[in-house]
């Protein structure tokens, strides 16, 4: 058959019709592909991930994490398996860093104010540079401050070189300072760092004020601890918390004993008494710390003597005191540890409070034993620190603003305008300083006063080391790398520092191009040691090997021995509280918000949003009051009360009636009602810190941040508390227990 | 009656579950966080709390016992039980719910058409219904987990005992070795008080822990049969 023109024509117009047509019909490929819904989500992903080593330190805080990365954005936050302090694990405020890098209200670009009190201006980083040296330069050094958050490992040695090399004045600030913890170590154990606790091998634990489960220095390091502590391969350990309020430490506790606020060092004298007299610890000991006069060197301690102000109105009595002595001595249990903290040391008697509560392991041989489970010292570091000053420094150099001595005011992320207790007038003293520069990430309370703002990185885009304080008990230097790049045109505060050192004429005292460049030489001295947790042969093995693991440490570099136990004071110091009794009749006792701290962690949606523990109220703050305390003041839950001070300032906040509240104590936590700080923060809850008396630890001069009496009046307002609990309080029903309990005896 | 044996081949099955000491909990919610963070789980804003409709797909709940100064506040991590007798699965009209041969209560979100029937007869509030459609300022978007899907409005969604780590770590396969993957919950936790593993294993860290002499498991009466087992919290009388 021949294939003719229009036999061609038929086919091609049959072939063509018929491609479209059934083409058409058929189902598509996507279609008929049989699929697991549950299997899509995994299928759908493209791209590589990685895992990035680094650290996040905070004020005593150092956790190592590993962050999955990937095509360049951080996705997920996971504790590093190896790194000594949290060995794989990870608080909420780590998580949250994600969104610290992502946060929509970062501050994106240098800024600069067009005229005093005007509008800020986008600037480019060399005309930010520049101006930062045209400020210096034209600036008398003795009038410039340097005022910053606590830092450790390069970045302080970085910052005390250009402090020193210019002639500024440099100061650490964070609201909860442990100045009055750091004095207590030096007068009971001669140490200048603090210490780690082997909560795991502990038998028997009495925390003095010290939120160590919830908020307290390195709350994941001491959980890890707690944890074997309950139920690890040995015997069940028994923890007994002291305090004035009913933390998440205490309700972890076994025994949680009320104290009226600022006896803790009484209650500690009265059992260090009863342990002297009846012979129980170690004699030495109680011979050093009573100058060789046994108990009656401590007659002003006698339990009798001091239970009714110790235990206040829920009675007790001497014979309560004795036998808490008792059972802290006593050798059936495993090792006995005490620490104090928190509250603890807040009052006007603080290192008083502190000081008895540690001596009390001088007695139960708990310095440094030999099995473990009592205080594990760490061994000094060489390398510079910046800690938080004492209020007294502060008010000295708020004095200074405001008399106009302070020509230019360096800070970083030190937010003193929101931090420091309203009747200082802060934000009135900031006024009087001719140029302020912030290195802030964020608009804070103190960088809108700003008239310069050099946006620094997130932790996740920074080069440092950190060294944590507390450690684990051996040398330890972690780094910190940079798991992504910036993610918008920032700079970290150490390379705005290195680049204006050198613009000013001091780059020989910071010898490095980057910051990269220091953490590189921290770590080629480390390298040279020989020793420790890396040892490659060649330098660049040991940088990659080094940052691949988090850091380097040394279990064999140890600290020397604790000096010889103090000679205890003889008589009673007072927590001095201010305001009169009749007129402010309940102790406030404010605390460290479970996420949101004293307020440095409020732009965080994640710990905003995180419950409190105790209460489940997230997002706002509260005033825990007493249910009876409560019904005798005609008050309900969610009722707005006005919480008023002696020094006429107050905050207004809804009532939660906590059935854990003491009668004469009301509670309010910390870190609320920033005016700025990003949408997150701003405008929600109150701020406590704004209402406290500017009192001091007699001796430190630290802020007696507990030492403050208040009155409540009730509005007629209410405001529903968000909380994840319900209308009601829950309650676990008798006979309908949700949660089950074994009861054992002792 | 007859004696049920597993065979070998469900033996090979793993059987995944969780084991929760409440002696160890302190209720600190980087459980609840490290959660939000992997799974995707839209931010919980205060208009949230306050219509109790905050999804958490693992939550704190914490139970008052007693009054000032005899109190007690206990606390109990609450998740999807992964129950083998799941109320909410027979009644979904769609099977966007079922049970796979691993022991997970499996949610499809695709299939799901929100009716919410599983919600309502879940005794452990476990499930979470998508009321608006989540939101993430556009930076923020950036940490999205790109293993998970974003739900939408509409649908119900619950723990998955992170399935996409369980899928990922079985991918190939090999066996796990016991303790190698954990949802994120067990890994953040600080205290160590949550353990995942095989079940199956009776090597597991978790099959030796779901047999303690504490175990017990939540509202166990309604005969859900949970793959969540819990060890009770130590009271020391005296």
């Amino acid at each position: 058959m021949g294939l003719t023109r229009r036999r061609f024509l038929q086919w091609a117009g049959a072939t063509g019709i018929g491609a479209v047509v059934f083409n058409g019909c058929r189902v598509p490929d996507h279609e008929i592909q049989v699929q697991s819904p549950v299997q899509i989500p995994e299928d759908l992903v493209t791209g590589r991930d990685n895992y990035y080593a680094t650290v996040i330190q905070g004020p005593s805080s150092s956790e190592g994490l590993l962050v999955r990365v990937m095509e360049g954005r951080a996705k997920k936050v996971e504790g590093n398996p190896d790194y000594p302090m949290n060995t794989g694990k990870h608080g909420l405020r780590a998580e949250a860093l994600l969104q610290a890098a992502y946060h929509p209200d970062r501050i994106k670009t240098p800024l600069r104010r067009v005229a005093k009190g005007g509008p800020y201006r986008p600037i480019g980083w060399p005309e930010a540079i520049g101006e930062l040296t045209r400020v210096l330069n034209e600036a008398d050094p003795s009038r410039v401050v340097l005022a910053t958050a606590p830092i450790r490992g390069v970045l302080a040695d970085v910052t005390h070189r250009f402090a020193d090399s210019y002639g500024a004045r440099l100061i650490g600030f964070d609201p909860l300072d442990q100045t009055v913890l750091r004095a207590a170590m030096k007068r009971v154990f001669g140490q200048d760092a603090l210490p780690d606790f082997d909560i795991a091998r502990t038998g028997y634990l009495l925390s003095f004020g010290s939120d160590f489960l919830g908020t307290w220095l390195d709350p994941t390091h001491f959980a890890r601890g707690y944890g074997e502590f309950r139920q690890g391969d040995g015997e069940r350990g028994y923890l007994v918390q002291v305090d004035s309020r009913f933390s998440p430490t205490a309700a972890a506790a076994d025994q949680w004993v009320y104290v009226t606020p600022g006896s803790e060092g009484l209650l500690a004298m009265a059992m260090i008494h009863t342990i002297v007299s009846d012979g129980l610890g170690d004699g030495a000991a109680a011979s050093a710390l009573t100058g060789g006069r046994g108990a009656s060197a401590l007659s002003a301690f006698t339990p009798s003597a001091v239970a009714e102000r110790v235990f206040g109105e829920t009675g007790g009595g001497a014979e309560r005191i004795r036998k808490m002595a008792r059972d802290f001595a006593s050798k059936e249990h495993g090792q006995a540890l005490a620490i104090g903290g928190g509250s603890a040391g807040a009052y006007a008697n603080g290192l008083f409070n502190l000081t008895a509560i540690y001596a009390l392991n001088h007695l139960v041989g708990a310095v440094d034993p030999p099995n473990g489970g009592g205080l594990v010292f760490n061994p000094p570091s060489d390398e510079p620190r910046i800690t938080a000053a004492p209020l007294r420094e502060w008010k000295q150099l708020i004095g200074d603003m405001r008399a106009g001595n302070v020509d230019v005011l360096l800070v970083r992320d030190a937010n003193i305008d929101y931090g420091l207790p309203g009747s200082l007038g802060t934000r009135e003293a900031l006024g009087k300083v001719g140029t302020i520069v912030s290195f802030s990430s964020f608009l804070d309370e103190t960088t809108v006063l700003a008239d310069l703002i050099l946006p620094g990185s997130t932790p996740l885009e920074e080069w440092g080391t950190d060294i944590p304080d507390p450690g684990p008990g051996y040398r330890t230097v972690a780094f910190q790398q940079p798991v992504i790049n910036p993610f918008h045109g920032t700079l970290s505060f150490g390379d705005v520092l290195l680049q204006t050192g050198r613009e000013l004429g001091f780059g020989d005292q910071l010898p490095w191009a980057t910051m990269r460049d220091a953490v590189r030489d921290t770590a080629r001295a480390l390298h040279e040691t020989g020793g420790g947790s890396v040892t490659q042969p060649t330098f660049p093995e040991f940088w990659k090997r080094a940052l691949e693991r988090g850091g380097w440490w040394d279990m064999n570099a140890t600290a020397g021995a604790a000096s010889a136990p103090p000679r205890l004071p003889t008589a009673t110091v007072l927590p001095k509280l201010a305001g009169d009794e009749n007129q402010y009749p309940f102790f406030l006792v404010p605390y460290e918000a479970h996420g949101i701290g004293a307020g440095g962690f409020a732009h965080l949606p994640w710990v905003q949003s995180a419950p409190d523990p105790i209460t489940t109220v997230a997002w706002a703050t509260w005033v825990d009051v007493n249910p009876t305390t409560a019904r005798e003041l005609n008050l309900h839950q969610d009722d707005i009360v006005i919480v008023g001070a002696p020094n006429g300032r107050f905050l207004e906040a809804a009532v939660y009636v906590n059935p854990a509240t003491p009668p004469h104590v009301v509670s309010i936590p910390f870190g609320g009602g920033h005016e700025h700080f990003t949408g997150v923060a701003a405008k929600r809850g109150a701020n406590v810190l704004d209402i406290l008396e500017d009192s001091e630890d007699t001796e430190t001069g630290a802020l007696a941040w507990a030492g403050t009496r208040v009155r409540l009046t009730k509005t007629r307002n209410r405001v529903k508390l968000p909380k994840l609990e319900g209308n009601e309080l829950a309650v676990q029903l008798p006979g309908e227990e949700v949660i089950e309990v074994q009861h054992v005896s002792r | 009656m007859a004696t049920k044996t597993k065979s070998s081949a469900q033996r090979d099955t793993p059987k995944w579950e969780m084991v929760i000491d409440l002696d160890r909990c302190t209720g600190c919610q980087a459980c609840v966080i490290a959660c939000q963070a992997e799974n995707n789980i839209p931010i919980n804003e205060e208009s949230a709390f306050h219509e109790h409709r905050a999804i958490q797909w693992i939550r704190i709940e914490r139970y008052w016992e007693g009054e000032f100064p005899d109190v007690k506040a206990r606390f109990l991590p609450l998740l999807c039980q992964q129950c083998d007798n799941a109320p909410c699965e027979p009644v979904c009209p769609v099977y966007a719910t079922y049970h796979n041969e691993e022991g997970l209560n499996v949610q499809v979100y695709n299939r799901c058409v929100g009716t919410r029937y599983c919600g309502n007869n879940c005794p452990y509030h476990a499930r979470l219904f998508n009321y608006w459609e989540p939101v993430w300022p556009e930076d923020l978007r950036n940490q999205l987990n790109p293993d998970v899907t974003v739900r939408t409005r509409g649908v119900m969604e619950k723990c998955t005992f992170c399935i996409q780590r369980i899928r990922r770590a079985t991918r190939g396969g090999e066996a796990v070795e016991d303790g190698a993957l954990q949802p994120a919950c067990v890994q953040s936790c600080p205290t160590s008080a949550l353990v995942f593993g095989n079940a199956n294993d009776p090597d597991a860290k978790v099959t030796r822990l779901k047999n303690d002499e504490r175990h017990f498991r939540v509202m166990e009466h309604l005969g859900t049969d949970p793959s969540v087992t819990y060890l009770k919290q130590v009271d020391v009388d005296g």
